[in-house]
């Protein structure tokens, strides 16, 4: 009787490898995508933020020193700078981001003002606490810097110009805390390869999936009117004051485009969820991807002004955008996360 | 059971499954099972361990299997979110156990006199269990029988590849052959296993396939404490004999045959009645599915308390939309308002599950003033629709609900789903 079984048993595996003739897949390495992403993404482009802040705070405490209104100008335009490259850095919730907070602390927007001139006013706070969330960084920034009279106040006024020079360097802080924990993080990142919940795989891909939906609803959306029953809600704008909250959406979506390529900073294609959909035998989804990226990075040549002023003049634009990244929204997180594996739950699971 | 609850307490899933969600999903006609208030739900959990403690031990097992039986099926009831094959196996082997004297010998009962010894029971005792393990093998085999896990090895290519970071084994997992492999053998060892259990000369050999499959799927899959269960109990196919060696290792007395006479338990007629009842159940209720059009894993209708596991990696995104009926000026929802991220990802992808969660919308948002800057809007009657893609077993998303339609007006009854877009294979 053993025999039979044991017949059987073999005959089944003889029966599928002989139908089967698909011997040369390719062999995906998770790993290296990591290695990759670790070295040249995620490394250079924390590395590129962190030398930004820098300079906006020698920037600032140089102007603090002897203001003039061309320091001003440089300040500001350092700010844009670091406004755009921190689009490239906070894509990546995970390890020490998401220990210490990192994306909140330095991007939530918009900005509670009303906290922020109180703060000003009392000249005693302590930027830490969660009263202060939305009262600290790039966009606290903007509203200091480009509100009306913004380089009387900070000429004139001691505290305001504390202020600034206080949410520069708590930025400052946090990124130097994130920038040396990755040294040592790292190896641990490269390894966890899993599709676990948990793993550090899994995260990228979610991390990846849920920054395209912030650009789609908190950037684009909630202004537009799409979650308000079509009012438009302008005082959500990022960056508002400074009109600046398009080109921040732009270098946000393009970040994730070339995150998805795998391109480096250094501008080569590297090893990407491209090449894992490849890989998969799933080649159509990754063009439709990447046509998508295309198409909504040429949306922007639409536009002329800043959002708030598209919003009345150019609707339809915008809300030709917004479609463009929705429907995009279904191909990453779905088709691509589902190809890869990826469980959504750390829960048991019998399937689904 | 005991093992079982334990890790369900210290993993923190009483929090995050029982007492953290806004909302829950009542199976149909069970709406009226409701939650207890916040940290009371540990008391059905505190209950379920207690009782099984005594179960396993035999201590006044009559009382602790009925306590078993409904502080378990109680917690499966509260939300379709968590059902899982195996919790409705053990619901189901609870429920028979009601019946059955398992406490009349290795016991505490037996030990402190509680119970008259017994050494003999009716062959329907352990014949019930055998079909019941039965029923559960063969019908995940025949859930097998489908052309995307025949013929595409999925969802199991899908899952696999994703182990590639394993050592030895990692690379194999990524070949399409193996996966193959994995499915062909998966479907005829549910089919055939239970026949050579039965056999008292394969029985061994083939416990060792039973043991080697089980460890197997317990690595590669997150499914708990499942696979111990079924290794365990399949145990129940050994002889008499076998067992009888086991109880007189743990009690170090031979088993003496108390009296030649079988303690009357239930009346034969009632017996035999209630058996055909409960075999012809279990067989029908798998195939329900075969009266309703459209492609099962689809609509889904039928798919639950059918043995279907883990044959489909389904996943789904959504958006949903609240309308003004006056206005018709519509809003969407933010993603997880409502649900917990388990929720939203089960919710997606089961039709029954999407109507429901519309219903709850639309108790939310009917009559509430939503207030934007300066505008006021009160909300009438608002219609609930949702634009849904879903991607089954690797295939590209498709369009599963279509924005238009207001899901309030859709009954979540027994009927065909023909609200669903159809599915394209």
């Amino acid at each position: 009787m053993k025999r039979i079984i044991f017949g059987l048993f073999v005959s089944a595996l003889f029966l599928i490898t002989a139908c089967n003739k698909d011997k040369n897949k390719d062999e995906f390495d998770k790993a290296a995508l990591l290695q990759n992403f670790a070295d040249n993404i995620i490394q250079p482009r924390y590395a590129d933020f962190k030398t930004k802040i820098d300079s906006l705070e020698i920037l600032f405490i140089t102007f603090q020193s002897n203001p003039t209104e061309a320091k001003f100008e440089a300040i500001k335009t350092q700010w844009k700078a670091c406004y755009l490259s921190f689009q490239c850095v906070k894509t990546f919730d995970f390890g020490p981001a998401m220990n210490t907070g990192f994306k909140g602390a330095i991007g939530t927007f918009p900005s509670d003002t009303t906290q922020i001139s109180s703060n000003i006013a009392s000249g005693t706070y302590n930027l830490a606490t969660a009263t202060n969330a939305d009262a600290v960084g790039l966009a606290a920034l903007d509203f200091l810097f480009y509100q009306t009279d913004a380089y009387l106040k900070l000429t004139t006024n001691e505290s305001y110009s504390q202020y600034c020079i206080d949410v520069i360097q708590k930025m400052k802080e946090e990124t130097d805390a994130v920038v040396n924990a990755w040294t040592s993080f790292k190896s641990t990142f490269i390894a966890s390869t899993g599709n676990e919940s948990t793993s550090m795989f899994s995260m990228l891909v979610n991390d990846f999936c849920q920054d395209w939906e912030e650009a789609k609803a908190a950037k684009l959306g909630i202004p537009l009117g799409k979650y308000s029953l079509g009012i438009q809600r302008p005082e959500y704008i990022e960056a508002r004051y400074s009109g600046y909250s398009l080109p921040i959406l732009k270098a946000s979506l393009s970040s994730i485009a070339e995150i998805y390529s795998g391109t480096g900073t250094n501008g080569q294609d590297g090893i990407g969820f491209d090449d894992y959909l490849i890989s998969l035998k799933k080649e159509s989804l990754n063009s439709t991807i990447k046509d998508n990226f295309r198409v909504i990075d040429s949306n922007f040549y639409d536009f002329n002004t800043n959002l708030e002023n598209e919003l009345t003049q150019n609707p339809t634009a915008l809300e030709n955008l917004f479609n463009a990244i929705s429907q995009q929204v279904v191909f990453i997180k779905t088709d691509m996360t589902a190809s890869f594996g990826i469980l959504i739950t750390y829960q048991d699971n019998d399937g689904d | 059971m005991l093992i079982g609850t334990s890790r369900f307490i210290l993993n923190g899933w009483v929090q995050k499954l029982y007492i953290e969600p806004r909302f829950f999903f009542p199976f149909l006609g069970f709406e009226w099972v409701k939650p207890l208030p916040g940290n009371w739900m540990f008391l059905p959990f505190v209950l379920l361990f207690v009782s099984a403690l005594f179960f396993m031990l035999g201590f006044f097992y009559r009382i602790a299997s009925v306590i078993l039986f409904l502080s378990f099926t109680y917690i499966e009831l509260l939300d379709k979110t968590n059902y899982l094959n195996h919790y409705y196996f053990v619901s189901l082997v609870a429920f028979l156990m009601l019946f059955l004297p398992a406490n009349r010998y290795c016991s505490l009962d037996a030990q402190l006199n509680l119970t008259p010894k017994q050494v003999l029971v009716s062959k329907w005792n352990i014949g019930i269990l055998k079909f019941q393990l039965g029923i559960v093998y063969v019908f995940a085999g025949i859930a097998k029988l489908n052309s995307d896990w025949l013929f595409d090895a999925n969802p199991l290519k899908i899952w696999l590849q994703a182990h590639h970071h394993l050592p030895l084994v990692g690379k194999f997992l990524q070949q399409e052959w193996v996966a193959f492999a994995f499915s062909w053998t998966g479907c005829v060892y549910d089919l055939f296993i239970v026949i050579f259990l039965f056999n008292k000369y394969t029985r061994p050999f083939a416990y060792i396939f039973v043991v080697l499959f089980h460890l197997i799927t317990w690595y590669l899959f997150p499914i708990g404490v499942f696979p111990w269960v079924m290794i365990f109990s399949t145990l129940i196919f050994f002889s008499p004999n076998f067992h009888e060696r086991i109880l007189q290792f743990i009690m170090k007395e031979k088993m003496q045959p108390l009296s030649q006479k079988l303690l009357p338990t239930f009346n034969k007629k009632i017996v035999s009645s209630a058996l055909i009842l409960f075999v012809s159940f279990q067989i029908l209720v798998p195939f329900r599915y075969l009266a309703y059009d459209g492609d099962l894993f689809w609509h889904e209708q039928g798919f639950r308390f059918s043995w279907r596991v883990m044959l489909m990696h389904k996943e789904g995104y959504g958006r949903f939309f609240v309308v003004d009926s006056k206005t018709k000026r519509e809003m969407e929802l933010p993603q997880q308002q409502f649900l917990t991220p388990i929720q939203l990802d089960q919710m997606l992808t089961q039709p029954d599950m999407i109507l429901q969660y519309s219903q709850l919308l639309y108790k939310e948002y009917n009559g509430k003033t939503l207030v934007f800057g300066n505008e006021k809007i009160k909300l009438v009657q608002p219609e609930i629709q949702a634009e849904i893609y879903v991607t089954l077993n690797g295939r590209p998303s498709q369009l599963f609900v279509r924005k238009g339609k207001n899901l309030v007006t859709i009954k979540n009854d027994l009927k065909n789903r023909t609200w669903l877009e159809e599915f394209k294979k």
